[in-house]
């Protein structure tokens, strides 16, 4: 039977090699490090704009960031249509339903309840987000467009 | 001569039974440790359990054609399987804390694969649960590929100085995002709890203060928050263990308890971590 850990004998070499211990580190200090670059970089809070906004270089790119905590940051909006934005809409639907959302505001058609919630009547919706950062903003419009069977084609309408 | 030997021996048999008593304490400590906090990511995981049993159903039911997520990051059975596998696989790790360390390492590999894939899934990206959980997970492989080869006092300490490195970096994440008019303002938090947000604290201050007031109460919590977050995220890991570890519990179950129940899911995982500090054997140095 094998030894318990705690049963087991003190190791006589206490300096063993730790390789991991390091790169965790490490880990911890690359990130920790990109945070703090974000507020004095623009093209760091740009790129986490672009994260929160599913627009990343690549799905690779977007991945790679997937690690840094990201939570309650940045002042995010979003607004849920039944209509185009154009001019028809301002007429139809005068009254603005901009609310903030804490992090990754397209959780609004990703996340089970927003998909439930915003989907499950099967009709078209125009979801509209805004990231503000210290002075950088990004808007993006998707259309969720129904393709029956109950899914949705995802329609990038405006990136700016 | 005779005598001063007959002084000495006993009083060195003592020494070497304390320090065997101690090395003893010390590994049931290291087991502690990493039980303790493999419990804390699994009550984090199954925290918003019922919600990803919807949450399964909804992501089957509405598929999103996004070409931006490539097919296996956007399939419900993929994210189904890899919530289950960080479950289970976590819940191993725990039960098996003390034995087969080569199986408990195979199982916190798979842990954090699988939570890998979480944090990247269509339908669960969002979710911090899964970020925190990741790192936690991070942390406990390293910790457990050490366990039966490090000092315990050794691993202990080394154990809970990256566990405040990663409380302190996810705080300075929460805190750097903040940094905005917006935050300082008190206009996102005001819209995101205030406004309508049904949890005990928010109703409490709704039904006893009128809509001015709650609005200048909603920019000094803001303020509370980014403050909060700033000054423990820059200085939890220059302090020591176990006044580390007090921090930690209480500011991440506070975060919780006051704003909303449900960030436990993200919370419980760094309340284990940061506890591992308690565990370190009271020593001069506190160095890892």
């Amino acid at each position: 039977m094998k030894t318990k850990v705690s049963d087991a004998p003190l190791p006589e070499n206490s300096q063993a090699r730790d390789p991991l211990f390091p790169v965790l580190l490490l880990a911890i200090g690359a990130v920790t490090a990109w945070l703090l670059l974000t507020p004095w970089v623009p093209a760091v809070a740009q790129a986490t704009m672009k994260r929160f906004h599913l627009r990343s270089r690549s799905f690779a790119a977007w991945a790679l960031q997937a690690p840094i905590p990201a939570m309650y940051n940045f002042a995010n909006q979003y607004e849920v249509r039944e209509l185009p934005e154009d001019l028809i809409v301002s007429f139809l639907e005068p009254e603005s339903n901009r609310r903030y959302i804490n992090h990754f505001p397209l959780r609004v058609l990703t996340f089970a309840d927003g998909r439930y919630r915003h989907l499950r009547p099967g009709k078209d919706r125009w979801v509209t987000v805004w990231t503000r950062y210290r002075g950088q903003q990004i808007k993006t419009v998707i259309h969720a467009k129904p393709v029956g069977g109950g899914g949705f084609e995802w329609i990038v309408q405006e990136a700016d | 001569m005779d005598g001063e030997t007959a002084v000495s021996n006993p009083s060195e048999s003592d020494d070497r039974e304390h320090s065997v008593d101690d090395a003893a304490t010390s590994r049931r400590k290291v087991v502690m440790a990493y039980r303790m906090v493999q419990i804390a990511v699994v009550a984090g995981l199954v925290w918003k359990g019922s919600f990803f049993r919807i949450a399964d159903q909804v992501d089957g039911e509405i598929p999103l054609a996004d070409p931006f997520f490539p097919d296996w990051a956007r399939s419900a059975s993929v994210v189904r399987w890899a919530y289950l596998v960080a479950v289970l696989t976590t819940l191993v790790g725990a039960l098996i804390a003390n034995r087969w360390g080569r199986l408990r390492t195979l199982a916190v590999a798979a842990a954090v694969a699988s939570l890998s894939i979480l944090c990247v899934h269509q339908a669960t990206y969002n979710d911090a649960t899964f970020t925190t959980s990741w790192w936690t997970q991070l942390w406990s492989f390293w910790f457990c590929t050490r366990m039966e080869r490090d000092r315990p006092d050794r691993l202990l300490r080394r154990g809970a100085f990256a566990a405040r490195a990663i409380g302190s970096m996810i705080l300075i994440g929460g805190a750097v995002g903040k940094w905005t008019s917006e935050y300082w303002s008190g206009e996102v938090f005001y819209d995101i709890y205030f406004r309508e947000r049904q949890y005990w604290t928010f109703n409490w201050v709704r039904g006893h203060f009128g809509p001015e007031t709650l609005r200048e109460i909603a920019t000094w919590y803001s303020r509370g928050v980014v403050v909060t977050e700033t000054v423990v995220g820059l200085g939890m890991w220059l302090m020591p263990p176990r006044a580390a570890a007090t921090v930690g519990v209480v500011l991440f179950t506070s975060i919780a308890l006051f704003s909303n129940h449900l960030l436990f899911s993200v919370m419980w995982c760094l309340i284990g971590l940061s506890a591992v500090g308690f565990l370190v054997p009271a020593t001069p140095s506190s160095k890892p």
